[in-house]
């Protein structure tokens, strides 16, 4: 199963599984939401649907992995690590890619996103090989709590996307940079009338966007099993929160991902084989209840 | 009358698919002029303005301002360069508070405290900057709503916000697309005293649906139908030109225009 974690305990045992099973819904969430907030940032500003943005969540996990050893094990340099490569990577694809496609028809945006990101996969695949890796958990303890063992890294790691949302929610709503990208989220051309040049103010906020994305996958590579194609899944999710939440709604966001967080991790824990599938019946039922204007 | 020349287009057209919204239109705008654009619904004024401002680049014709050409320049330059417009529907942020909406405008004027408090939390709103704001609110006569979330204002209130926004960026040449669109009558009153001031320090052009409104304001009247500039001079020689007449209030209704035009001198 894709993005749920190897060790599913809340499959595993039965009677106090379901706080196990909260847990991993949240830890799920922390991760969908960090990686999901460019998405929908890139969508609500840009218009674009992005598909490389699976790209840098992939280099993210795999340079916190190739990185580990650099920073004689330490796992915190390492995810800085992660987080400032795709830098540069990020501001490739803005430029010579997400740029010539505005105001162009969306399907096209799908389209040249989609094959950055198979050139992406193949050369992942090149450098690091097909073969899965795996990072052992950085932490490696675990807290009881009403007497289940919860992994230290876990609550870390839901911490971590709760201070995430405090910083942006900061950010957009307190700094003049931030209010200059919910004007444009609001009104792209009014902003422009204020002599403002918006794309250069979206150009920032989608290196935020990918540099979020790699954190996330640098983050959740302790969780699962590190492959060239790990970023096609969490795409397909990422989508689900993105539409759940609103495109470009940061609190939105933030809610559908542990939403669908734990939905994925409670259908999990009664039938395993339809947790994926459950998070897009909810994606459905959203884009019935209120459906997207493009 | 005839100062220097604040903005030109040359045969500029603009076309979607099959449809041309606006057709050859070539237009002279001189310092000091309060020029009127009227035309009935889908004329192309709106269109004509947002090749003006850059907001739509033309698919064939040149615009300049000042002399220069701007026509490949991007709409936030040409804003710098002193081009400012207001929208028909109302275009201010509901999310930000009354007084983020002016910061936005009013920023980039204070390159010092401007740049250095960009990223800083809070620090959005040194005292020069709100001051500045304040202002820029006070002339338009809201500066009591500064702090209230802008969707609450009334449509009337955000028309106001819209232009002190507008007056912030310290225009050249303001374009007002139907500024009085959707507003009360006493609105219509305060803000068509607030524009005859605004004359007073630059140009302006106002795209308005009806004649009475602003005849006794503008010192031009051009007409636009169907994409193309009609007719384009003194007022009162335009409002008596028959294909003018036709055009606006149809074959039939000559009679009806008669009406219309004593009705607007008991106006003026």
């Amino acid at each position: 199963m894709g993005l749920l974690p190897r060790t599913h305990h809340g499959a595993e045992r039965g009677g106090e599984g379901m706080i196990s099973t909260i847990a991993y819904g949240l830890t799920i969430g922390a991760i969908l939401y960090i990686i999901s907030i460019g998405l929908s940032l890139t969508f609500g500003t840009m218009r674009i649907v992005n598909f490389a943005h699976a790209l840098v969540y992939t280099i993210g996990a795999y340079a916190l992995a190739s990185s580990l050893p650099f920073f004689g094990g330490s796992f915190v340099l390492a995810v800085i690590f992660g987080v400032v490569v795709v830098i540069p990577l990020a501001y490739l694809i803005e430029r010579f890619v997400i740029r010539r496609l505005y105001g162009q028809s969306i399907d096209y945006a799908i389209i040249a996103t989609y094959a950055v990101l198979l050139i992406g996969v193949d050369a992942c695949k090149w450098v690091w090989g097909a073969t899965p890796l795996s990072v052992s958990d950085p932490i490696g303890t675990a807290w009881t709590i009403l007497g289940v063992d919860l992994p230290v890294y876990r609550l870390i790691i839901i911490a971590l996307s709760l201070l995430v949302f405090v910083v942006l929610e900061l950010f957009f709503r307190r700094t003049v940079v931030g209010k200059v990208v919910v004007a444009g989220l609001e009104d792209k051309e009014a902003t422009r009338s204020l002599g403002i040049n918006v794309d250069k103010y979206f150009s920032f906020v989608f290196i935020l966007g990918s540099c979020l994305a790699a954190l996330g996958g640098a983050l959740y590579v302790p969780i699962t099993s590190l492959h060239p194609y790990m970023g096609f899944q969490v795409l397909l999710l990422s989508f689900a929160v993105v539409i759940v939440g609103g495109l470009g709604n940061m609190r939105g966001t933030f809610v559908a991902a542990f939403a669908l967080g734990l939905v994925m991790a409670v259908t999990g824990r009664f039938w395993g084989a339809a947790s994926e599938t459950m998070v897009f019946v909810v994606m459905a039922v959203a884009l019935i209840v209120k459906p997207i204007e493009v | 009358m005839q100062n220097g020349m604040v903005l030109e287009s040359q045969s500029v057209s603009k076309r979607f698919g099959n449809f041309t919204a606006v057709d050859q239109v070539s237009y002279q705008l001189f310092e000091g002029e309060a020029a009127g654009i009227i035309g009935p619904n889908g004329a192309g004024k709106s269109t004509f303005f947002n090749l003006l401002t850059g907001l739509y680049p033309p698919s064939e014709g040149r615009i300049s301002l000042f002399s220069r050409d701007v026509t490949s320049l991007r709409a936030d330059q040409r804003v710098m360069l002193g081009v400012v417009r207001t929208f028909q529907l109302v275009s201010v942020f509901d999310t930000l508070s009354v007084l983020d909406n002016l910061v936005l405008s009013v920023v980039r004027f204070h390159p010092v405290a401007g740049k250095k408090a960009r990223f800083i939390l809070g620090s959005a709103h040194p005292a020069a900057i709100v001051a500045e704001c304040m202002a820029a609110l006070e002339r338009v006569g809201i500066s009591h709503l500064a702090k209230e979330t802008t969707a609450k204002l009334s449509y009337g209130d955000k028309r106001k916000l819209e232009i002190a926004m507008g007056l912030a960026l310290k225009p050249k040449v303001l374009l007002l697309d139907e500024p009085l669109a959707g507003l009360s009558d006493g609105e219509i009153t305060e803000v068509l005293d607030l524009v005859r001031e605004v004359h007073k320090e630059m140009t302006l052009v106002i795209i308005e649906h009806k004649i009475s409104r602003i005849v006794d304001l503008v010192t031009r009247l051009s007409v636009m139908h169907e994409g193309r500039l009609i007719a384009d001079g003194v007022p009162g020689e335009v409002l008596q030109d028959p294909t003018v007449r036709q055009v606006y209030w149809g074959a039939e209704s000559s009679r009806v225009f008669s009406g219309l035009a004593a009705e607007e001198k008991a106006e003026v």
